[in-house]
């Protein structure tokens, strides 16, 4: 268990490193709390600047928190003495957007490094196993540079998860990578958490990969945690402005408002049309909503745009048609969607 | 044989001198380059890990010791030469040959090579030290294990440069009384003008660097995957 209380992180607006040079950001965290179960995969999102990298190396105290309390299952990491910190990092696998393999060792070399107090054999085995388990054994005398984004990635699971880690933090971990492989990527990350109960915590700015494998989530905006929860809820029915941006950034259903101010043919409205975005915020959407209101109230219904995604095993999205038809008989249908707990948002009237 | 003594008939005469020549410039390479490459490795760490956003960073420790390196580099050899006599003395016992001049070697070409060495350094990828950091890496092992294992080829160039600028610190001191083999240069060549001195031992210094050149560049290569 991870629980993060009130952590504040400032930066001095002078720093020159990577991640610190960002002038304005002088609270990269801003009084953030947490708690992530184990055995959990957690997501963390936020544009980028939002304090998400800063807040997930507040975890392992790559970064040491201005104030504020960090405990792994139960342990307060804030206090603990500088050995027994390197100790407990062990404990804490970390996984990087740049992979950050070392170029001058071989894949093996790579994996054996954190091992310690080994022998050789030991050492040796070991690392074949992990080498097994991420599913890149053959490239084992391989330099990084010989390697793919994916098999650089997968190289870096498997060093990370050397010492039996509970935790296994991911920052970034597929932004370099296509989709494809990122879809891999997450699908050995999804084993792993079943496989050895490891305690995931997602960093990304992509909604897909939170999509993907997250089942819970917090959504993170300059410093703040300003949304958590179920990942379904989130992504059905987000509360704050950033969320649902966030949300619409992976939503077919945005193109409408591009469609309408291009003035395509596809969206102009003959008089008495009316035209609405059906969101479904509902984990139970089977019925068949579309066909069964368009024969009850006897109206058309015409389908412009749907987008309907699994996400944590249930459905989301929605779609975004034109009522053609009586207004009488629109509004019934209308109110038929709301009762189903389906949101209808009006895009477009061209009125009676 | 005949021919040399025609075409270096100088040369040809003092050739035990020479030998002792080449010998000294040697030897005030191998002792002045050993200490010069471990004080300016500590200093360069030293450097790298305590600058602001460094694994030990200290503001104190970084803002002395850069100031201090700076100062001694922006002496001219040829005053430090001097100014360090007493020093010399002091810790050797002399200021003369080969013995007294290791002093000044020392404090002419330390600071340059640290900072060499932290130039090497700062090419190592954060990421890495962050990497490592995160599976439990105490500082120490970082130094050893990321920064200079990972830096053995920006390292190598670095000796490699060091080296050959020592060289020349070290023909400018045979000017004082160091011997070797700018002293032989300066005393025949260009005191009495014989001419046949001045090139052959521009030609023994031009092969020398080559050698260390090639033998640096292809260590580099060696390491770098």
């Amino acid at each position: 268990m991870i629980e993060l209380e009130h952590i504040i992180k400032n930066f001095q607006s002078a720093r020159t490193t990577d991640k610190k040079d960002k002038k304005d950001s002088i609270h990269a965290v801003n009084d953030v709390s947490l708690k992530i179960n184990d055995g959990d995969i957690f997501g963390i999102i936020g544009f980028s600047g939002a304090g998400k990298s800063t807040l997930v190396r507040c975890i392992n105290l790559l970064e040491r928190p201005d104030s504020g309390s960090v405990k792994i299952d139960g342990v307060e990491m804030m206090t603990l003495k500088p050995k027994e910190l390197y100790k407990a990092r062990t404990k804490i696998g970390m996984i990087f957007q740049q992979f950050n393999l070392m170029p001058s060792r071989t894949v093996f070399q790579n994996v054996a490094y954190p091992l310690r107090d080994m022998t050789k054999e030991q050492v040796r085995a070991r690392v074949r196993e992990l080498l097994s388990l991420v599913e890149i054994s053959d490239k084992e005398n391989a330099y990084p540079s010989e390697l793919s984004g994916g098999q650089k990635q997968r190289v870096a699971i498997a060093r990370a998860l050397a010492n039996d880690p509970t935790i296994l933090l991911c920052d970034e971990a597929t932004s370099a990578l296509d989709p494809q492989t990122t879809a891999s990527i997450l699908q050995l990350l999804k084993d792993l958490n079943k496989k050895l109960g490891l305690t995931i915590v997602v960093i990304t700015h992509e909604m897909e990969v939170v999509k993907n494998i997250c089942l819970k989530a917090a959504v993170m905006d300059a410093g703040k945690i300003i949304e958590t929860g179920d990942v379904f809820e989130i992504f059905s029915n987000p509360k704050h402005t950033v969320t649902k941006n966030f949300v619409r950034t992976t939503s077919n259903l945005s193109k409408i408002e591009t469609l309408i101010r291009d003035d395509s043919p596809m969206v102009r409205l003959k008089p008495g049309e009316l035209m609405a975005r059906l969101v479904y915020i509902h984990a139970d959407v089977s019925e068949p909503l579309i066909s069964y209101a368009s024969r009850a109230f006897d109206i058309e219904i015409n389908i412009i745009l749907a987008d309907v995604e699994i996400v944590a095993g249930a459905m989301v999205g929605g779609t975004v048609v034109i009522f053609n038809g009586e207004r009488e008989k629109i509004n019934r249908a209308i109110q038929y969607y709301r009762d189903k707990d389906i949101r209808v948002e009006v895009i477009k009237d061209a009125g009676a | 044989m005949q021919e040399l003594n025609v075409w270096l008939p100088n040369l040809m005469r003092r050739l035990p001198e020479f030998w002792k020549a080449c010998g000294d410039t040697l030897l005030m390479e191998v002792w002045s380059g050993g200490i010069i490459f471990i004080f300016g490795l500590i200093f360069g760490i030293i450097l790298t890990v305590t600058k602001p956003g460094g694994i030990m960073e200290n503001r104190t420790i970084y803002q002395v010791l850069d100031k201090i390196i700076n100062l001694f580099r922006s002496i001219p050899f040829i005053i430090l030469l001097t100014a360090l006599m007493p020093l010399s003395r002091l810790i050797m016992g002399t200021a003369i040959y080969v013995r007294g001049v290791i002093v000044p070697l020392v404090f002419g070409a330390t600071p340059f090579f640290a900072r060499q060495v932290e130039s090497a350094l700062a090419q190592t990828d954060k990421g890495l030290v962050e990497a490592a950091l995160s599976m439990g890496s105490s500082p120490f092992e970082v130094i050893f294990r990321v920064y200079l294992r990972e830096s053995i080829a920006p390292l190598t160039r670095a000796i490699t440069i060091t080296i050959i600028s020592l060289l020349g610190l070290t023909a400018m001191a045979g000017a004082v009384g160091a011997g070797g083999l700018g002293d032989f240069a300066i005393r025949y060549g260009h005191d009495r003008n014989m001419i046949d001195i001045t090139w052959v031992t521009v030609i023994v210094l031009v092969t020398g660097v080559s050698v260390v050149q090639w033998l640096g560049e292809f260590i580099a290569r060696r390491n770098t995957h």
